[in-house]
């Protein structure tokens, strides 16, 4: 699903971001990606985006070799895969229906399909009731869970996210983990930048541990840090 | 039923692009008039260079229609070296009519000119003095030095009268004019590409962050880029609306004003009137403003598009 082959990345300023990285995230997989923060998460998980191009080394999604996928071929590419990010990144002028379907109509899903679509992806995130209010209307935990809800819409086969409780207090992010969590069990491979300690540790999933840019640790039922 | 229609136009993807563009336009509001006040300037200055040349170009056409050289031909010359000069003057490239001209029918419009005194001539018919000629007329004016030269080298030619020298000022005026048109033309068009790249650049930066969510669940660059060809190109037909209206309007004005003035009692050209033009001016004008307003748009687009 997602295997990085010996990639680094070195940004054009002279930054060393990612060094050398190799793993394999099989389809249906659950992952963190966890390291402080300058450690290179940041730089993994906007190659899998093709935000930014390796320097070196090979990046294969779906079985194909994004490394020297043309522009052209990057919004199908996308297509592939929800984003969530910290800072939610909702149209504030829109309704959360809107701000759903946008994602849709800009991928020229038919209207009858977006009608069928948007209501569903709500009711899955728990936000049924929300769909007339606006994002400024609603909390972070909520406003989160619309940025999911316009990440799974179009039901990608993988979902990426970058510290999606970032802005959360606890009780919301942990609310959020287990509706990503849920989301994993359907189906869709699950990648999470994140150094929200407490959760990994007590989700025993697979963590992907990189400090200054080096995979350090690869667990396959881990915590945060590695118990010696 | 009814509102199902409602909700299909509101996501037709044409309704959207179209839709975008127009908020757009109306919601940078001092900018886009900044825009609209440089085209409606870039098109009217322009405007005003190209009414001027196309009266120009007219008032040659006619000219040219009725100017050329009169070519004279040996006294002496027989009536086959007459036909056989007239036919080499006819293959010449650029030369619309060679009309021929007889002793005789020389004579005669010279009596005429006379007048009364016409009959002191009449002893001339029997040993005239005058010489056969051909009129010739020309399809481009510009070519005349080049028919003359060729003319010349022809049997039988004693000497051609060019008919008249304004033609050569009237050529160097339509030149200047469409030499110093062309240079503004696209000194104004740089500027307004860079004005109206400008406007769009801040509607784009108030929507970078909706242009980043775009990007990121899988919008083409085509798709994104359409909302802002479309202000650019509304901004454009605006402009060339504004400004044809203004053109119009100041041209009468102005003919009208000649036509008072003494001038007119000088000047024995026939103008062009605005409605003879109309239809060349908005074709020129639309084209400039959707050009200028598709290449701006398209210039302010391309660093955002780069991720």
């Amino acid at each position: 699903m997602i295997e990085f082959r010996n990639v680094s990345k070195t940004y054009e300023t002279g930054t060393e971001a990612v060094n050398n990285a190799n793993f394999v995230i099989e389809k249906g997989e659950f992952a963190f990606l966890v390291g402080p923060s300058g450690s290179g998460k940041s730089t993994l998980i906007k190659m899998i985006l093709k935000e930014e191009n390796p320097t070196s080394g090979n990046i294969i999604i779906n079985g194909k070799d994004t490394t020297f996928l043309k522009p052209k071929r990057v919004p199908y590419l996308r297509r592939s895969m929800g984003v969530v990010f910290q800072d939610f990144r909702l149209l504030p002028d829109k309704t959360v229906y809107d701000n759903v379907a946008f994602a849709m109509y800009i991928v020229r899903a038919t209207p009858k399909h977006i009608r069928r679509q948007v209501p569903m992806v709500l009711s899955l995130v728990g936000l049924s009731g929300k769909a007339k209010m606006y994002p400024n209307e609603l909390s972070g935990g909520e406003q989160q869970r619309v940025a999911l809800a316009r990440a799974l819409v179009n039901n990608p086969s993988m979902l990426i996210a970058d510290e999606p409780t970032g802005n959360l207090d606890p009780d919301t992010a942990w609310d959020i983990m287990t509706l990503l969590n849920d989301i994993n069990m359907r189906g869709t491979t699950v990648v999470i930048a994140t150094h929200a300690k407490d959760i990994v540790d007590q989700m025993k999933k697979r963590v992907i541990q990189i400090e200054k840019g080096v995979i350090v640790r690869d667990d396959k039922k881990g915590g945060y840090n590695s118990e010696v | 039923m009814i509102k199902k229609v409602g909700i299909t136009v509101r996501y037709s993807v044409l309704g959207y692009l179209l839709g975008e563009g127009f908020r757009n336009v109306f919601k940078n509001k001092k900018s886009t008039g900044a825009s609209l006040i440089i085209m409606c300037a870039t098109m009217l200055i322009f405007g005003l260079f190209f009414v001027i040349g196309e009266n120009v170009n007219y008032i040659m056409e006619e000219v040219e229609a009725q100017q050329g050289m009169q070519v004279f031909l040996n006294k002496d010359a027989t009536e086959e070296q007459i036909q056989q000069a007239g036919e080499q003057i006819r293959a010449i490239d650029y030369v619309a009519t060679a009309q021929y001209v007889s002793k005789e029918d020389a004579l005669n419009s010279l009596k005429e000119r006379f007048g009364e005194n016409g009959d002191l001539l009449n002893g001339y018919y029997e040993k005239n003095p005058l010489k056969p000629s051909y009129v010739v007329t020309l399809t481009d004016l510009e070519q005349s030095d080049n028919v003359y030269a060729q003319i010349k080298q022809l049997d039988n030619v004693s000497n051609i009268e060019v008919r008249d020298k304004t033609i050569d000022a009237l050529i160097g005026v339509a030149n200047g004019i469409r030499i110093v048109s062309g240079v503004i033309l696209i000194l104004l068009i740089v500027i307004s590409i860079f004005i109206i790249a400008n406007t769009i650049k801040l509607t784009v930066h108030a929507r970078r962050k909706e242009i980043s969510i775009m990007k990121y669940v899988g919008a083409t660059n085509g798709f994104i880029r359409w909302p802002f060809i479309v202000e650019g190109i509304i901004i454009g037909v605006i402009s060339a609306m504004i400004s044809i209206v203004l053109l119009g309007v100041s041209y009468n004005f102005a003919i009208d004003k000649l036509l008072d003035s003494s001038v007119a009692t000088m000047v024995s050209f026939n103008l062009l009137t605005f409605s003879d033009m109309f239809a060349l001016v908005l074709t020129v004008y639309l084209i400039l403003g959707i050009g200028i307003g598709v290449i701006g748009s398209a210039i302010s687009m391309r660093k955002y598009l780069e991720v």
